[in-house]
């Protein structure tokens, strides 16, 4: 490809042969990637399930075969979650837990859904949207979950009891992250949170983590001026979590059990309402508190009533930007920190040739 | 705090209060109590009753067996979103959006099988004969049956006869088991007759046969199978989230990853120059006369 670079050279390509380049642009090869055939060829690794032409195994159990020995849908979470068969009382009570958050409403999953189903699409895309709505309010699991291990450890390596530790975690996350402690005022007057656990004890399913529950409920309370109870996040990831599941298990078990209900939602919606088309909704003015309308200058106009975005200095920048937050929907008066696990991860002891 | 539903609606689902969550007039919490299982609500939720024992373990045996099936596209789907890191929901989502039109096409084998009973009842034939006027309709017309053949199960799908077993033994036979029990045994018979290779019942086939007869509606038997499989699939993306390396490309690893460079192969047009702003209109113009460029229009 030595000509189409030569070629490419001579006609000059924008700023590509700038001196500020770190490479030579003009020396870079075409082409795909010759297969790598030092390392082991690809394979979908996985500890999860296998299948052939005859049989799906999941964690070594023949899927069909755990069916016909009368196990069921539920038990096979436990079987792909935690490479076990659970207690009968486990199966109970997981079945327990997800008719609990099978429906709830008119909540964000089945707004989620109907809002897509509107939209004229198949119902899998509505229930896959429904799923998307368990964000770190909503679905919390993760959050919650990953605390309660936190500082479970915590009183562990500290010789904290659980009252202690729960009234730190308490202290330390009731403003800051209100919405993952599972205890609120949301379920003062409904009783299901409560009888969740009061199951789970009768059961004999509770451990430490229902155990520490009812530590931050008490804690919560003394530390709050407003009545507050335990939670359906609360409930629901104390006992997932008492049944062996992860924080993340938790998230993805419940939002999919979610997701079979918000196929219902899908279903109600266009049954009962028609397919909405684009530019048929409208916005109220009334509901719009933005720059009030305004001409739009002649493009010929343009350097004279264009502001520019670059600030100069440190100081320009700091002004600008609380300048910009006060434009709602600019994006300046949020900040999500994104981590990077990238180089926590991977599987060395797999496909080495 | 604002409690008001996220977007106003009738609905004959369900409803919350401070108190209680009400579905189709049953207090979710009390059902938990009582002691009926997950199955049962999806009855109540799809249904609005509480089924026969039967009927819930036949529901449990469709969901199970489907539940999990290592690597297909929504697995595939659930890995690959995985592998930038986005929270997990997204992962599990785009596994459960890859059900269409050929991957798990439940709503599909529904509406065909509805759509051949409603002639059955308008022409006064029963399922059996009309399962024969399905298989010789569609395979004059060369149009595949669905609910046969599976891709990687090409020596009969290990999930879908046990499912037309279990529904017998549960006593559960009803029109659709009797037409899709036929349309299978004509199917093969045909096939045979034409020289052709046995083609076997898929868990479409027969899960979503068990489903509809045991009451639910195409479009709800799609929904439990489909989304259902979202569990496992969350399992496969979860595994490769902790376990497995982001990004699926590094070098680093003793594996060749998923989305290494060589895994690309490339087969569109040669590599060429970028047209200069003051040749665009011209050069533009010939691409559009010569119409080369529509071998690779997609």
């Amino acid at each position: 490809m030595g000509d189409l670079n030569d070629i490419k050279k001579k006609r000059g390509i924008g700023h590509l042969d700038s001196p500020k380049m770190p490479f030579d642009y003009f020396n870079r090869e075409y082409g795909t990637v010759p297969r790598d055939t030092k390392r082991a060829p690809f394979q979908w690794v996985s500890e999860v399930a296998y299948k052939n032409v005859h049989r799906i195994v999941s964690r070594g159990y023949d899927t069909t075969e755990l069916m016909e020995e009368g196990y069921g849908v539920v038990d096979v979470l436990f079987v792909d979650y935690q490479a076990r068969i659970p207690l009968i009382e486990e199966e109970q009570m997981l079945n327990y837990v997800m008719i609990l958050a099978l429906e709830d409403g008119l909540s964000p999953p089945a707004a989620m859904s109907r809002i897509v189903a509107r939209t004229k699409t198949f119902l899998t895309q509505a229930a896959a949207a429904s799923i998307l709505a368990f964000g770190h309010a909503y679905g919390a699991y993760s959050a919650f979950g990953n605390r309660l291990e936190k500082y479970l450890k915590k009183a562990d390596a500290e010789k904290l009891s659980l009252a202690e530790a729960a009234a730190r975690l308490i202290k330390d996350w009731a403003a800051k992250e209100p919405e993952s402690l599972g205890v609120s005022n949301l379920m003062l007057k409904d009783p299901a949170a409560k009888r969740m656990i009061a199951r789970a004890e009768k059961l004999g399913v509770a451990g430490k983590y229902i155990g520490f529950m009812k530590e931050i409920v008490k804690a919560a309370q003394n530390q709050s001026k407003e009545p507050v109870d335990l939670d359906m996040l609360g409930a629901t990831g104390a006992v997932m979590m008492d049944l062996g599941f992860s924080a993340e298990a938790t998230w993805a078990i419940l939002a999919v059990t979610r997701a079979l209900a918000a196929g219902a939602h899908y279903i109600e919606e266009i049954e009962r309402n028609p397919y909405m088309r684009l530019g048929e909704a409208l916005t109220p003015k009334e509901d719009y508190d933005g720059p009030a309308d305004r001409p739009v200058p002649p493009l010929k106009d343009r350097a004279k009533v264009a502001r520019s975005g670059i600030c100069k200095s440190v100081d320009e920048w700091a002004k600008a930007r609380e300048e910009r937050k006060k434009l709602v929907g600019s994006g300046y008066a949020v900040v999500e920190e994104i981590e990077d696990p990238s180089k926590k991860s991977g599987i060395k002891k797999v496909g080495k040739l | 705090m604002d409690r008001d539903p996220v977007l106003p609606r009738k609905t004959a689902i369900s409803y919350k209060t401070e108190e209680k969550t009400v579905m189709r007039g049953y207090n979710l919490s009390d059902l938990a109590e009582e002691g009926y299982s997950f199955c049962d609500a999806l009855f109540v939720l799809y249904q609005g009753r509480i089924p026969p024992e039967a009927e819930e373990k036949m529901l449990k045996y469709e969901m199970g067996v489907f539940l999990e099936h290592s690597m297909s596209p929504s697995a595939v789907a659930a890995i690959g979103v995985s592998a930038g890191r986005p929270n997990l929901p997204c992962a599990i989502a785009a596994a459960v959006s890859t059900f269409g039109g050929v991957h798990g096409p439940g709503a599909a084998h529904g509406y065909m099988l509805n759509k051949y009973l409603e002639r059955a009842h308008r022409e006064g034939k029963t399922p059996e004969e009309m399962a024969r006027t399905l298989v010789d309709e569609y395979m004059d017309a060369e149009k595949p049956v669905m609910g046969m053949g599976q891709p990687q199960h090409i020596d009969s799908d290990p999930r879908a006869e046990p499912i037309h077993v279990k529904q017998e033994d549960l006593e559960l036979e009803g029109v659709y088991l009797k037409f899709q029990r036929e349309l299978e045994r004509h199917f093969h018979e045909r096939r045979k007759r034409e020289g052709r290779s046995r083609v076997g019942v898929n868990v479409v086939g027969s899960g979503n046969t068990a489903l509809m007869e045991i009451g639910f509606s195409p479009m709800a038997g799609w929904c439990l199978g489909s989304v259902c499989r979202g569990w496992s699939c969350a399992a496969h993306a979860l595994f490769n989230m902790k376990k497995g390396r982001a990004w699926g490309a590094s070098r680093n690893e003793p594996m060749v990853q998923m989305i290494d460079l060589s895994m690309i192969k490339y087969v569109g047009p040669e590599d060429r120059v970028v047209p200069k702003q003051e040749e665009r209109q011209e050069y533009a113009r010939k691409q559009k006369e010569e119409g080369e460029y529509k071998k690779w229009a997609i």
